[in-house]
């Protein structure tokens, strides 16, 4: 029934990739082999075993969940520039890079204002050393977890020449820009609640314009 | 009884006709699974339901969580360990297909492109878990996986292999996962790892030597040790 001949030697090649006909050869000779039909053995019961692991339980309220949270999703309004900048990638070059020309000069326009439009005195608000403490902490982490998407997307960011891609790079070149100059006048302005919060606004737009990059890529 | 002391905790368990499943063999034409586009219907159906999602109808995320929920909850569960923290992942992933749909370009299937979201954020979700671990266990060690057992001394077989599954790689425990526990095919596994089905078979053969190492040590080993 099977003339196909196998030994010992073949034993992990058809682990890893046999065909049935070499499964079913390797069967043969571990009939006569103690230490293949041992192997074997030991091989298929891992899959017995991982085929245990496989887990279904009925959780009735998980899909009510999940439609409360894709109707709350759909009828936000959408985050900054996220569906536009989604919806683009299906519309023709042309108004892409029309669309990317846009999207630059509304980011610049904002980060512009926010960093030439000073605080309003009258409703400027001054933190405490132990809260300034506290900001410059969460601003640590906020940077150290940007980081690490900024090295995850870079490859992507730098490979791709599409117009969409261009515009996230001028996006992100324009809100660096704006981050630093925020920190440098934080640094010199430690307690101005203002300006932390527009900072805090600036890692928050960072951080999602890499999101959706990495998202692109998933 | 055996130079081995069958190690192995699930020997007893295994009955002749389950055996088949060890040596599954990919002939590439098994639509069961309906992921991988190998027909112009499972194609068609795919791109369907991709174009409601697109269009925001809520049946078509409903179809989708009718047709893959309950492999998406087994897959987090068995990737993160908790059955709430599986069913955040799962809402999770819902709501990022929801966000990400207009960049999908149906290059890949689109119940694998989710898919391979679910499982990046599993995997997220396990960092974030473990660096707050760390957070929280700064200075104190945090106990070990158990390291091999005597014969017998697994509370359950599930138990050993989870633990052992544990201390693979997180590529090789998602290609383990996803093939020996899920019955994805090597082609699906590729579209959502985004590695090729070689990769898959080659990283599939490493985690079963290694799992295989962990839970009972090869004869020659074990004869040695004694």
């Amino acid at each position: 029934m099977n003339d196909m001949n196998v030994n010992c030697a073949d034993r992990e090649r058809i682990f890893m990739d046999g065909s049935a006909a070499e499964w079913a050869a390797l069967e043969a000779h571990a009939a006569t082999c103690a230490e293949c039909g041992e192997e074997l053995r030991v091989w298929k019961s891992m899959s017995t075993a991982a085929g245990e692991l496989r887990q279904e339980w009925e959780t009735h309220h998980l899909w009510t969940r999940i439609e409360r949270g894709l109707t709350e999703q759909m009828s936000e309004k959408p985050s900054r520039l996220r569906a536009w900048l989604n919806s683009i990638g299906s519309v023709s070059v042309q108004w892409q890079m029309a669309a990317a020309l846009l999207a630059l000069v509304v980011v610049t326009g904002v980060a512009w204002k926010i960093l030439h439009t000073g605080p309003n005195p009258t409703t400027e608000v001054f933190l405490k050393n132990s809260a300034v403490s506290e900001v410059e902490r969460a601003e640590a982490d906020y940077q150290k977890a940007i980081d690490k998407l900024d090295a995850e997307a870079k490859p992507q960011l730098e490979a791709a020449a599409t117009p969409l891609m261009a515009s996230y790079r001028e996006k992100l070149l324009v809100l660096d820009n704006a981050i630093d100059e925020l920190r440098a006048e934080a640094g010199q302005n430690p307690a101005n609640a203002h300006l932390r919060h527009q900072l805090l606004a600036m890692y928050e737009e960072k951080q999602e314009t890499l999101q959706e990059i990495l998202e692109m890529k998933r | 009884m055996t130079t081995m002391g069958l190690a192995l905790p699930w020997e007893a368990r295994i009955s002749s006709q389950e055996q088949e499943r060890g040596s599954r063999v990919e002939l590439g034409e098994n639509p069961g699974s309906g992921l991988a586009p190998t027909s112009g219907e499972v194609r068609s159906d795919d791109l369907e339901l991709a174009a409601a999602c697109q269009a925001g109808e809520m049946r078509g995320y409903e179809r989708l969580y009718s047709l893959h929920g309950k492999r998406m909850k087994s897959i987090a569960r068995n990737l993160l360990g908790s059955t709430a923290d599986a069913e955040d992942a799962v809402q999770e992933t819902f709501l990022k297909v929801q966000r990400s749909i207009g960049t999908f370009r149906a290059q890949s299937s689109f119940v694998t492109w989710t898919f391979r979201i679910l499982i990046n954020t599993c995997y997220d979700a396990r960092r974030s878990r473990m660096r707050k671990k760390e957070v929280t266990s700064e200075g104190t060690e945090e106990s070990p996986l158990p390291e091999r057992r005597a014969p017998g001394a697994h509370p359950s077989l599930k138990l050993a292999l989870q633990r052992a599954m544990e201390k693979l790689t997180d590529h090789q425990r998602h290609v383990f996962l996803l093939y020996e526990v899920e019955g994805f095919r090597h082609s699906e596994i590729a579209g959502m790892l985004e590695i090729t089905e070689t990769a898959s078979k080659n990283t599939l053969f490493q985690a079963k030597k290694n799992l295989r190492t962990m839970l009972e040590p090869p004869r020659s080993q074990s004869a040695e040790a004694r």
